[in-house]
């Protein structure tokens, strides 16, 4: 089952994994001497501030993300690059510790997905662009025509192609109540719908079996410090925090211009946890002396997958992003690259069939929710630090060590460095971490960190 | 903070100066560079006084990929040409996805599919201004 010339593809959802979908699909097509129609259906416009223009999420760009995109001759504007980060500190209860790749060089970007936080506004025109409204733009270039509708309903033809049913324009006249737009057929459908509102729902119409990965919420605020503030507190620095907080499981504080992005994950995060994080000491050291959290920042709790979908395809469908398989608490945008152009090669060397999905696309769907598993497991051991102080201080003067000599491989800070920016899979950082050298030393310090706890 | 391109906002990537060495010929290397802003000149040392200009490369443009294939050393220096902005991409990412991503292996094989083209072209022309000089 494969794409006819002018075929024509419907993407619903204009975030990261749509626009990459579009953009990828269209340039392995024009590479093969064939031309597709694809349409993305968004209907947020990214122009906004706020929840309005925001696809909810942290908005950081790792390190291995913008090397490929460099390579591949994707480049961010100035523009849509917020800020640029060198480095990460480990806070936890035990001290600090801060943690450089070998390279003098700013490698991850902070972005905002939309125009930016609500009351941003007020300072119109914004200085930065939207992130999402770039890729929208990059697939607009490569040929997509964005159609800025909500999809409400999806059924097939009898020739077994998709349909789409519109919510139609505000304004536009109705020849009844609740009518709906009908477009298509369409001959491929990919949705790249999140796993936040009623998107994945649309699926259910379609019966073939989907069911959304497991999920749950994190919370992403924007806490406005102003520049000059934010850069003398948090430097060139992601500030990530491993907290003895019940339900946390990490904090990182960003910095994006005018603003320092807080995100929290943990167990059923909610507002308490969130202010407890705040109020913590660590957290307390980085803010301005004297700076109260704004009574409501502008702040989200997305959903954030957790686990494996199930069956994400059928024949001439196919789920591409959060609402399929993604990174275990890190580069989501990342896996919505790679997923997207997994997709797209699936696509234009195989099929639009269930079984060329099968075979070419859930693979790598598959390679990503396996490292999870693994993901999952380095996670856990989170307990260790947070629950066993000597463990901690064992870890941190390893790191210290390591940074302090120039010509140490830097194994365990290279495998907090890749946790954390999601620079590498985890089968690779649990390689490093696990080396027998690294076991050595976190040995040494542990037992001469219970020997000085117990003197004391 | 940047003293080339900017006075306020950080820039992605490593800054070089007109006529710094981004990279050396004979030395080590784990890494190429891309391009972000700015133009480099790849020079070959062919034992004459100064040495001799291959190319000029700008923006997307990347160098330093044959250290990435195999141990070589560096087969020339990059000096940059004007204020130039590049990324390193190293060594270990770059080579799981030439083995994770057929479309990036593609591409990597487009530009030096394209590159064994200008080379070609340049043996031809230089063949032409030898059998000039030598009048056959």
């Amino acid at each position: 089952m494969e794409l006819e010339n002018y075929a024509r593809v419907a993407i619903i959802g204009g975030g990261p994994a749509g626009s990459l979908t579009a953009f990828f699909l269209l340039r392995l097509a024009r590479e093969m001497g064939q031309t597709l129609q694809v349409e993305i259906f968004e209907p947020r416009d990214f122009s906004l501030t706020g929840p309005p223009g925001c696809n909810m999420c942290g908005g950081v760009i790792s390190e291995s993300l913008m090397q490929k995109m460099a390579t591949e001759g994707i480049q961010l504007p100035r523009e849509v690059l917020l800020d640029a980060i060198d480095s990460y500190v480990l806070h936890t209860g035990s001290g600090s510790v801060a943690i450089r790749p070998g390279r003098d060089e700013m490698r991850i970007a902070s972005i905002f997905r939309g125009a930016g936080p609500a009351g941003a506004e007020s300072q119109q025109p914004l200085p930065w662009l939207s992130f999402d409204r770039h890729l929208l733009e990059l697939a607009k270039g490569a040929g997509a025509r964005h159609v800025p509708r909500r999809v409400r309903g999806l059924a097939r033809d009898a020739g077994n192609r998709l349909l789409l049913f519109l919510q139609p324009e505000r304004g536009a006249p109705r020849r009844g109540e609740g009518e709906l737009l009908q477009e298509g057929p369409y001959d491929l459908l990919v949705g790249c719908v999140g796993l936040n509102g009623s998107g994945v729902k649309l699926f259910d119409d379609l019966a073939f079996g989907y069911r959304p990965p497991p999920s749950d919420r994190a919370w992403i605020g924007e806490l406005y410090m102003g520049d000059e503030e934010v850069h003398r507190r948090l430097g060139n620095a992601m500030h990530v925090f491993l907290l003895n907080i019940p339900r946390l499981k990490f904090a990182a504080l960003t910095p994006k211009g005018h603003y320092a992005t807080l995100i929290i994950l943990g167990q059923d995060v909610d507002e308490a946890l969130a202010d407890q994080v705040l109020r913590s000491p660590e957290m307390q050291a980085l803010l301005p002396v004297g700076w109260q959290t704004p009574v409501r920042p502008c702040h989200c709790q997305p959903r954030i997958n957790l686990g494996a979908p199930h069956q994400p395809f059928a024949d001439r469908v196919v789920l591409v992003g959060d609402c399929a398989s993604s990174r275990l608490y890190k580069d989501g945008i990342g896996a919505a690259y790679r997923m997207a152009k997994a997709c797209a090669l699936t696509v234009m060397t195989r099929g639009v069939g269930a079984e060329d999905f099968r075979q070419g696309y859930w693979p790598a769907c598959r390679r990503l929710d396996r490292d999870n598993l693994l993901g999952h497991l380095m996670f856990s051991m989170d307990g260790l630090m947070r629950h066993v102080p000597p463990f901690r201080k064992a870890m941190l003067a390893v790191v210290d060590a390591e940074q302090q000599d120039p010509a140490d491989p830097r194994r365990l800070g290279s495998a907090l460095w890749d946790t954390f920016t999601g620079s590498a899979t985890y089968i690779d950082i649990f390689r490093r971490a696990a080396h027998p050298l690294n076991m050595y030393r976190l040995g040494m310090a542990f037992l001469r960190a219970v020997f000085l706890r117990s003197r004391a | 903070m940047s003293l080339l391109f900017h006075d306020e906002k950080p820039v992605l990537g490593k800054e070089f100066a007109d006529g710094e060495v981004i990279l050396r010929e004979g030395e080590q290397g784990d890494c190429l560079y891309v391009i972000l802003e700015g133009r480099v000149e790849v020079l070959v040392d062919d034992g004459s006084a100064t040495p001799f200009r291959l190319a000029v490369m700008e923006k997307d443009a990347f160098f330093g990929e044959m250290a990435m294939f195999a141990d070589f050393p560096r087969v020339a220096t990059v000096r940059a040409l004007g204020p130039v902005r590049v990324m390193s991409v190293d060594k270990r990412g770059f080579l799981r996805w030439l083995g994770e991503d057929p479309s990036f292996s593609l591409r990597i094989m487009v530009k030096m599919a394209e590159r064994i083209r200008l080379l070609l072209a340049e043996v031809v022309r230089l063949r032409g201004v030898l059998r000039e000089r030598s009048g056959t």
